[in-house]
């Protein structure tokens, strides 16, 4: 086959794997909660700087996945708590107050690493050969890594008891209640799951992504599209959205520019909020 | 307008006081104000967020930028193109509008997000295509504003174009617009069922605000000599929203005050003062969540008092209405509702006379509430006709099939909260009368109308026009939006259980109010109701709706006697 | 007379600021049916929702066992040992018939269902389909089943036998029976007359929010309550 062609699918495939990891957050407190938490982006930020300075202190970098939960875990507990819960049924004020954590965070990370891009060396560095050509093998292990997190999740979603719980309390949370589901607790560690799905993925993408506060905007766009266009509040839906925003936009960038991939992703994702406005996939 | 004066006074006297560098920095930042005042309008009046703002300002400044560069041996002819530019980026936010508003009561989310993402675009744009932005290092060598060579004069350039804007904003939001925008923020659907289409109301907001930024940013370019992609992108848009929240989002010159206070106090105090962005952060979250009325809500008190009392100006007879439409008969024919594997109304057909008063019962789930909802555009039919007045109202949206004549109460009273009674019965007026050019003549808000006059005899309450609507009980709200539906002089009305929740005495007010009604307007009146005591009055036929379909119609008598009715309301062996 | 399990004294409550239920009073008692009457939109799904805790009461108090539980939300009045089976949306529909029924218990097993499955034989058929696929009367029978498994000493039922057929309603009447004996009390809200009459062993008959009929089945008429009932 040709090199050229193999090389251009697989960062096809590595395009869409990552956006779905890390739309997976947004996909679990947007899609099931109803919350448009704006922050999702700064909280994938949170992990990329977590890597970095896992790494300036010379650990291992799997301890970055220690210190991105319970840095995300406690934060998205605390944030849970104080702005989304109150405003649970003012979507509006929600954007505004996670707009306004969001600014914070930036703040923060700008106060202390600066405005500078931070760079975090690759893990698994090297390329192998593979299908007639060489691939890096981080990328590779990313996409294999986003499949299992994506997968792993949307299992234990539809298997375990929790998840049954969690789908029956976003289904029809009054007769969740009626059954003894305390509702507030269980949205609220649906909330953390979802921040420290997100700084999971910033862990992932650190090596990959020049580390500034501004990452996350990016992000969170892209993944907000993602679930536009492919439904939210089910798994086909992310994967459905995240293949169509990842897939155009990794081809028209690679094929012309950056800035017309961008231009692309908002063009399908207006087309969609006026053609099929429930995305690909419409829960009813 | 003692207000206004003052306001002038200031701004003239200013640079005086302060000096020449601050007459610098507070000519350059009235251009960011201008383009806060125009976000403000937005969040503030309409209810939307724009996350994107600077784009606005940053197109006007390259389109500037580049005529300036252009015409430098011609200056007079870039200012005069001035306004141009600033209708450009008005243009371009209301095809945004156009196409991003369409989903009627969808919160906000996707509009700000896709504001959000162009605003970034737009850096992108300008940094990646060199040849004409002069990328990333910007726009340079743009030549200054002819004829102007003291820094105090720069000063009264910035100075007169944001009194413009305050003077455009102030004059709009006095208007009916203005009226219909905070409407549109507080209950929206409301809005719609009175024939007005929100989406476009909205777009122009939007294009409003466009203009405002515009302004600032056509002015940005000669007077700055340089504009680079940090103009266009997010960092101006995040720090717009941030003063527009702390300065006030909801009053005229909140903008103003933050843009002007933190604006110019944070490229001061970023360097010395540690941390200082992430307090104006935290600041901005503890504002928007506790205080959302930000710095101009502590100084009201003092703009009240020198704005002293408020005239009662006279009020103006409102024009009779120009189409002067007669009752028209409403029929459904097979109609057919799904959402998802549930039917709400199956193959439904209902024919209601041109005249008189008819009430709708039927068990829990039987589609009544469905009905009307059909009938208003707001549920979409997968099947069968609705026929008003000759025409086919299947499909239509909302704010059509209002237009057409058909008037609703809703189940729980829906008035404009946080308006006074009398821009709530105003929006009634305007419903079927006013033109779209017309909402912007102040002289309609004191509109009245002869019905308007009876209402006000019969109930007291309406006529004390200055309360907010939310302070009334929640009979009052009820015959409140009873009145709004009436004042439309509608060719039908529907109504939802008008009397939930109502005292006896404020039952039979309503009663009262519906009897007259149908006098007076001569054509059907609808009523949902569950209370069996109010249709044996009331009812002059009764429709028992089942399962989504029509069980019986008759007299009340008639339909007590129905087996089949029995059997729905009394239940038995199978 | 047994021991009053729940006791509501002049309730008084609705939606926001609309108010639909006026002082109503009455009581729920180890081993007997309190059967609450009354036409669509009276206010008797108001009243349960305020018995257990969906809607603040504006005035009077509910007792449990004695003790008041007002500021207690739904799930905390679940543990409390009060079971509720809604009148409207009463089963997951996103979730398969089986989950429905096992969801809050400690084990998946379904052993503890097989006198129920015997009686109402379309629930073990559909075990694992998802539960917004039965029709409305099936859905009943599984919230019913569900919420009289849990074997708690409160039952509220609002509507159970709304399209229900005859021959299950005669099954769910014999397990309230059996529930009954030994010592469940239970607050059914029913608009079918026929039913009500074979369980109840007090009425509450309520017009326009208040209470305009109250006492045993011996000493109220069929015929008054019929009034209430039909238009």
């Amino acid at each position: 086959m040709d090199p050229l062609i193999v090389t251009q699918a697989i960062n096809l495939l590595y395009a869409v794997s990552t956006l779905a990891v890390l739309a997976l957050g947004l996909a679990v407190i947007f899609g099931l909660l109803g919350v448009l938490n704006i922050a999702h982006g700064e909280f994938i930020m949170i992990g990329a700087y977590c890597a970095y300075l896992i790494q300036s202190w010379n650990l291992p970098y799997l301890v970055a996945v220690t210190l991105t939960l319970a840095i995300c875990g406690l934060l998205g507990w605390l944030v849970e708590w104080i702005i989304i819960r109150p405003l649970y049924r003012r979507p509006f004020d929600t954007l505004v107050a996670t707009w306004g954590l969001s600014l914070l965070l930036r703040k923060g990370a700008e106060a202390m690493f600066g405005l500078g891009y931070r760079s975090v060396a690759i893990p698994i560095p090297g390329r192998v050969a593979l299908l007639g050509t060489e691939y890096p093998i981080y990328r590779l292990v990313l996409i294999a890594l986003s499949l299992a997190v994506v997968g792993g999740l949307v299992i234990w979603y539809g298997k375990s008891r929790t998840g049954s719980r969690i789908r029956a309390m976003v289904s029809n949370p009054e007769l969740a209640q009626a059954q003894g589901i305390s509702v507030r607790r269980l949205a609220a560690g649906t909330f953390i799951v979802g921040t420290c799905l997100a700084g999971l993925g910033g862990v992932m993408v650190a090596p990959l992504a020049p580390v500034q506060p501004f990452m996350g905007l990016d992000y969170v766009l892209r993944a907000f599209f993602a679930l536009i266009v492919g439904g939210l509040g089910s798994a086909s839906g992310l994967l459905s959205g995240s293949a169509v925003i990842g897939g155009f936009d990794s081809v028209i960038s690679a094929a012309t520019s950056a800035t017309n991939g961008y231009f692309a992703v908002l063009v399908l994702a207006i087309l969609f909020l006026w053609l099929r406005p429930r995305g690909i996939v419409a829960r009813s | 307008m003692r207000a206004a004066s003052l306001v002038v006074l200031v701004a003239i006297v200013l640079p005086l006081v302060l000096g020449q560098f601050w007459a610098y920095q507070l000519g350059l930042y009235a251009l960011y104000a201008a383009a806060a005042v125009g976000l403000g309008l937005c969040w503030g009046q309409a209810g939307f967020l724009p996350l994107g703002q600077a784009l606005f300002f940053g197109l006007a400044a390259y389109l500037s930028g580049l005529t300036f560069i252009a015409f430098a041996n011609v200056p007079i002819v870039a200012v005069l193109l001035i306004p141009l530019f600033a209708l450009v980026s008005a243009l371009l936010a209301y095809v945004i509008g156009l196409l991003v508003f369409r989903r009627p009561g969808e919160s906000g989310a996707y509009f700000s997000m896709i504001a959000l993402a162009l605003s970034l675009l737009g850096f992108q744009i300008a940094t990646s295509w060199n040849s004409v932005t002069g990328g990333f290092n910007g726009l340079k060598g743009i030549p200054g504003l002819p004829g102007l060579d003291d820094i105090s004069d720069v000063y009264y350039v910035s100075a007169t174009a944001l009194l413009v804007v305050l003077a455009l904003a102030g004059w709009l939001f006095n208007a009916p617009i203005g009226v219909l925008w905070r409407a549109l923020a507080q209950n929206e659907r409301r809005l719609q069922l009175f024939g007005f289409d929100t989406n476009q109301l909205k777009s122009v907001a939007f294009s409003v605000s466009g203009l405002m930024a515009g302004v600032g940013g056509a002015i940005y370019a000669p007077q700055q000599g340089i504009v680079t992609p940090q103009v266009v992108g997010f960092g101006l848009s995040a720090d717009l929203v941030i003063w527009a929240a702390v300065g006030g989002r909801g009053s005229l010159l909140g903008p103003v005050i933050g843009t002007l206070l933190v604006g110019s106090l944070t490229s001061q105090l970023r360097d010395s003062v540690p941390f200082w962005e992430v307090l104006m952060a935290v600041f901005f979250i503890v504002i928007v969540l506790v205080f959302p009325r930000g710095v101009a809500g502590l100084a009201e008190p003092l703009f009240r008092t020198i704005e002293g009392r408020r005239h009662n100006k006279p009020s103006v007879a409102a024009p009779g209405d120009p189409a002067a439409r007669p009752p028209a008969k409403l029929a459904l024919h097979d109609v057919s509702v799904r959402i998802g594997e549930v039917t709400i109304l199956d193959q439904l057909s209902v024919d209601f006379d041109q005249a008189g008063i008819f009430c709708v019962i039927g068990p829990n789930g039987a589609g009544k509430t469905s009905m009307f909802n059909a009938v208003s555009g707001e549920l979409a039919a997968a099947s069968g006709r609705i026929a008003f007045g000759g025409s086919d109202v299947i499909g239509l949206p909302p704010n059509r099939v209002g237009g057409l004549g058909v008037a609703r109460k809703l189940q729980i009273p829906s008035v404009f909260p946080d308006l006074t009674i009398s821009d709530n019965l105003a929006i009634a007026l305007w419903s079927s009368r006013a033109t779209k050019l017309q909402l912007l003549n102040p002289r309609l808000r004191r509109w009245k109308s002869p019905m308007l006059d009876e209402l006000q005899s019969r109930y007291a309450f309406l006529a004390t026009g200055a309360r907010k609507a939310a302070e009334l009980s929640h009979g009052e709200q009820q015959i409140l939006e009873l009145a709004m539906a009436l004042l439309t002089e509608p060719r039908v009305l529907l109504l939802d259980e008008p009397c939930a929740g109502l005292s006896p005495e404020e039952t039979a007010a309503v009663m009262d109010l519906v009897r007259w009604a149908a006098k007076r307007l001569g054509g059907a009146i609808i009523i949902i109701e569950h209370d069996m005591s109010l249709v044996k009055e009331l009812a002059e036929i009764v429709y028992v709706l089942h399962n989504g379909a029509l069980l019986a119609k008759g007299s009340v008598v008639a339909i007590q006697a129905d087996p089949k009715v029995r059997a729905v309301y009394v239940g038995g062996e199978k | 007379m047994s021991p009053p399990r729940l006791v509501f004294e002049n309730v008084t409550g609705g939606y926001g600021s609309t108010t639909i239920v006026r002082e109503l009073s009455g009581a729920a008692r180890a081993g007997e049916v309190l059967c609450v009457l009354g036409r669509n939109g009276v206010g008797k799904s108001t009243l349960m929702k305020l018995l257990f805790g969906y809607l603040p009461c504006l005035s009077g108090r509910v007792l449990l066992d004695d003790k008041p539980i007002h500021g207690l939300d739904p799930s905390a009045r679940h543990r409390l040992g009060m079971t509720y089976c809604p009148q409207e949306r009463p089963v997951f529909d996103d979730l398969p018939v089986r989950d429905n029924l096992t969801l809050m218990r400690e084990s998946r097993r379904l052993a503890p269902f097989r006198r129920y499955f015997d009686r109402f034989p379309i629930l073990e058929r559909r075990l694992g389909q998802h539960a917004g696929t039965l029709s409305g009367g099936e859905k009943k029978i599984l919230s019913f089943v569900r919420g009289v498994a849990e074997d708690q000493p409160i039952v509220l039922l609002d509507e159970p036998s709304e399209g229900v057929q005859w021959e299950s309603i005669l099954h769910m009447e014999a397990f309230i029976a059996e529930k009954k004996a030994a010592g469940t009390a239970f607050v059914v809200v029913e608009q079918n007359l026929s039913f009500a009459e074979r369980i109840a062993d007090r009425y509450l008959v309520m017009d326009q929010g208040r209470a305009m009929l109250e006492g045993s089945p011996a000493t109220i008429d069929r015929g008054q309550i019929l009034a209430h009932l039909h238009v």
